[in-house]
């Protein structure tokens, strides 16, 4: 499968050397897998922004290193640089300009790196492991935001060791996503925080969870005008709600939808439900995808309600996902999240990520 | 647009006192929800159709009508969609949507009044839509089966403040939702759906759609809503999930911020919320909102909703369990089974706390990764600042994991394919190109400088 949009039959790319064709579970979708793969569980991806030429892939593992690949156009991945910290990084994410990638990690700080001299400084500190990390660039300013598991929400100027700004949460930060002027945090005891970024942040609302289980994961979306006007929000019992944030009719327009989940209507054997470990939305078409532990990645279309895809099974959950600037690669990982426990862990079982050509599966359907 | 015709003719559910937009959905609903046979799912057409199906090929008795709430779960009544409703109860519809209509008229006039006229039209468009949704259960079309929220689902529950800040002349508008609540045939105009606020059966119940913020209140106006009441109290846990959604409707206001994203940044949605709950319940008969979810469902015991949900209880336990200790899910029910650890914590949380992950920060001087290139990295930036093997508490010793990647690790470049049990034949790539990344990126990477 060609990576980027041109039919090249590129099959699993050639750079796997453990028989890139091979059906086992490991990779049943046939997708590139990325080369050097991290030593312990994915915990996140991020693509390089539109303002870098070419693609970038930064992924941070519980392995505590962040790792970057460059991959090429044809499909290549090329393992480029690497950092570490003193704990798992739990999420990583790009300046708007390309040139630093900050990371988080459960050492309780944050990194911020430059990758043209690959150095990384410190550029955040919180009371416990920092579970979420964004780049805010607002007119009138630029920082860092970082949300803990010690219940603050903290925005960072690089240049100074003290927050711009820190916002007590009611609980710890389980998730969250920004889109200009828009932040949403999601945390535990299905809290959720709506953030408004102009001028300075500040909390604008707090929404009663449309969800009845724990926050997982949250991403916000955009409306035809390129403004975010709402967000998925995923949780641990297989189900994401699509919410909006001033809809016109809210009973209407917010839902909920089942993902993830086996063996679909027959109820003769119990259901198993999975938690949603990531969603992204796609750049250009608005559509999204989710991965969870089921080992399944999914694509959905929220304005035609629909799903488009879902792919065959893995052996592994998959942990994290994402979208490049553009749209056209797909990349997910597959890594043990410990959704069945201390048991089911086995380190010397190899971690991947993929990289899928995503710009035709995810075209909306047309609306019936 | 023929708004008062429907309002009066509006077809709605005697079970569950939901509103339609006509009869053939009225069915459909009726069908899905109250006539379905919770062993094999098969719909039947009549309440007493189903007690004979199952008695006949399941050779179980069902004591009521699923999905019902309590008063109307009569399994022995012949009620096919608008047919064979008691004159009674046809009545005592038409009064109380009657003074929810005017009870909401009074509220409309507080709030905006346009934006109800919009909501108007939306909604009824909805039920369109929104029908076939609720047939899937399993599929993505399934909209906000809230789990747990059976009574959500099927009831109207939402209490007649729900569709407060409708225009008052929501002549029927029904709100969209199958589920709305039945507007009597021959309600006097201005009669608001009230039912309307059932959420949505598919979507968010809890929204009430242009609910004014101020919207919990109107419910307590209305007195004759002790009827409706019953299914309130159903709906509540639903309503409350959205009740911000309802400030963020409601425009109105005030657009605090630039962004109409952002209109009214001060709006107490907590003070929606929590009326919302507490109003509903405490306005209406406080009796019937005790116990809600188990009243509203005798038939079905909880593998219904666990259809939908994994485990009610769990349902439950979120909202009341705001302690901080890790509260347990429950993850196993009759017909489902949540992989997830049972503590109510994050996997993420869990997987930390374990010794190997736990590490101590680099004593200054370690920065460097003590570990050498492993042959082929052939001088690949040593460090990393891995950890070096000495902190304690590494979980270094162990699993190997980390002994490998030391080596390994520096450099995941080339010289790390080695120790990831790759074989070589990835290296060369690298080693023949650029053997460090362009960008010179070879020092070690923490900069002591940069700690603060």
């Amino acid at each position: 499968m060609s990576l980027f949009g041109t039919s090249s039959g590129f099959g699993t790319g050639g750079t796997s050397v453990f028989g890139g064709a091979t059906t086992d579970s490991h990779n049943p979708m046939k997708d590139v897998e990325v080369t050097s793969p991290p030593d312990d569980s994915i915990s996140c991806l991020a693509f390089s922004p539109p303002a870098m030429p070419g693609n970038f892939l930064i992924g941070g593992s519980w392995a505590n290193d962040v790792r970057c690949w460059e991959v090429q156009d044809n499909g290549q991945t090329v393992p480029k640089a690497q950092q570490m910290h003193t704990g798992p990084v739990l999420d990583v994410c790009w300046s708007d300009d390309g040139s630093k990638v900050f990371t988080a990690s459960c050492d309780k700080t944050a990194k911020m790196w430059d990758l043209n001299s690959n150095q990384a400084m410190q550029i955040a500190q919180h009371d416990g492991p920092i579970k979420t990390i964004h780049w805010i660039k607002a007119p009138n300013y630029t920082c860092v935001m970082t949300g803990s598991w010690d219940k603050t929400l903290k925005f960072w100027d690089t240049r100074s060791p003290n927050p711009m700004m820190s916002l007590q949460m009611p609980e710890r930060c389980y998730c969250a996503d920004v889109v200009y002027p828009m932040a949403v945090v999601a945390t535990a005891e299905r809290g959720l925080i709506v953030y408004q970024l102009e001028n300075q942040p500040s909390e604008f609302r707090r929404i009663d969870s449309p969800l009845k289980h724990q926050h997982r994961c949250v991403a916000i979306f955009k409306d035809k005008q390129n403004k975010p006007t709402g967000f998925a929000l995923g949780s641990i019992e297989g189900r994401v709600a699509i919410h909006y944030i001033n809809p016109p009719n809210p009973a209407k327009d917010n839902f909920t939808f089942k993902c993830h989940r086996s063996n679909g209507t027959n109820t003769a054997t119990p259901q198993d439900i999975y938690a949603v470990n990531a969603i992204a939305f796609h750049p250009v078409h608005g559509t999204l995808a989710t991965v969870g532990s089921d080992g399944r990645f999914s694509f959905w279309d929220k304005d035609a309600r629909t799903k488009l895809k879902t792919s065959e099974q893995l052996d592994q959950p998959i942990t994290a996902c994402c979208f490049n600037h553009n749209g056209n690669i797909f990349a997910y990982a597959s890594s043990y999240d410990w959704s069945k426990g201390h048991e089911y862990y086995n380190p010397q079982k190899k971690n991947y990520i993929f990289l899928r050509n995503a710009a035709e599966e995810l075209k909306p359907r047309n609306k019936k | 647009m023929g708004r008062k015709k429907k309002k009066q003719m509006k077809p709605w559910c005697w079970y569950c006192n939901r509103d339609f937009d006509d009869e053939k959905i009225l069915i459909q609903h009726q069908k899905a929800k109250h006539f379905k046979c919770h062993i094999c799912h098969k719909k039947l057409y009549t309440g007493p159709g189903l007690a004979i199906h199952c008695m006949q090929v399941h050779k179980e008795t069902i004591d009521g009508v699923p999905n019902a709430i309590p008063g109307r779960t009569d399994i022995e009544l012949e009620i096919y969609g608008m047919e064979g409703i008691p004159e009674k109860d046809m009545e005592e519809r038409r009064r109380v949507l009657e003074q929810k209509t005017q009870a909401e008229s009074q509220k409309k006039k507080q709030n905006n009044q346009d934006d109800s006229d919009e909501y108007e039209e939306d909604e009824e468009a909805g039920p369109s839509f929104q029908q076939p949704a609720v047939q899937p259960q399993t599929s993505y079309i399934t909209p906000m089966t809230q789990p747990g929220m059976p009574p959500v689902h099927g009831a109207p529950a939402v209490p007649p403040g729900n569709f407060a800040g409708m225009p008052p002349m929501m002549p029927g508008v029904p709100h969209m939702m199958p589920g709305m609540p039945p507007v009597m045939p021959g309600m006097p105009p201005g009669m608001m759906p009230m039912g309307g606020m059932m959420p949505p059966g598919p979507g968010m119940p809890p929204m009430m759609p242009g609910m004014p913020p101020g919207m919990p209140p109107p419910v307590g106006h209305r007195p004759g809503m002790s009827h409706m009441t019953q299914v309130p109290p159903v709906t509540t846990p639903g309503i409350l999930s959205q009740p911000a959604m309802t400030a963020a409707t409601t425009p109105a206001p005030q657009p605090a911020v630039t962004k109409p994203l952002f209109p009214s940044a001060g709006q107490a949605q907590q003070a929606v919320t929590g009326p919302v709950g507490a109003d509903f319940k405490p306005l209406n008969t406080p009796a019937t909102t005790s116990d809600p979810p188990k009243a509203t469902f005798p038939a079905y015991t909880q593998s219904t909703a666990s259809t939908t949900n994994p485990s009610s209880s769990t349902v439950s336990k979120p909202p009341a369990t705001v302690t901080s200790k890790p509260a347990t899910l429950t993850t196993t029910s009759a017909t489902s089974k949540l992989i997830h650890p049972d503590e109510d914590i994050s996997l993420e949380e869990r997987r930390a706390q374990l010794p190997r992950y736990q590490r101590n920060i680099p004593r200054p001087g370690q920065a460097h990764m003590a570990v050498p290139p492993v042959g082929p990295m052939g001088g690949m930036m040593p460090p990393q600042q891995a950890m070096p093997p000495q902190q304690p508490g590494m979980r270094h010793p162990m699993h190997g994991q980390y002994g490998a990647p030391p080596q390994g690790m520096p450099g995941y470049m080339p010289g790390g394919m080695p120790p990831y049990g790759q074989a070589p034949p990835m290296v060369p790539p690298f080693q023949g190109g650029p053997p460090r990344p362009p960008m010179g990126m070879r020092p070690p990477v923490m900069s002591q400088g940069g700690r603060y």
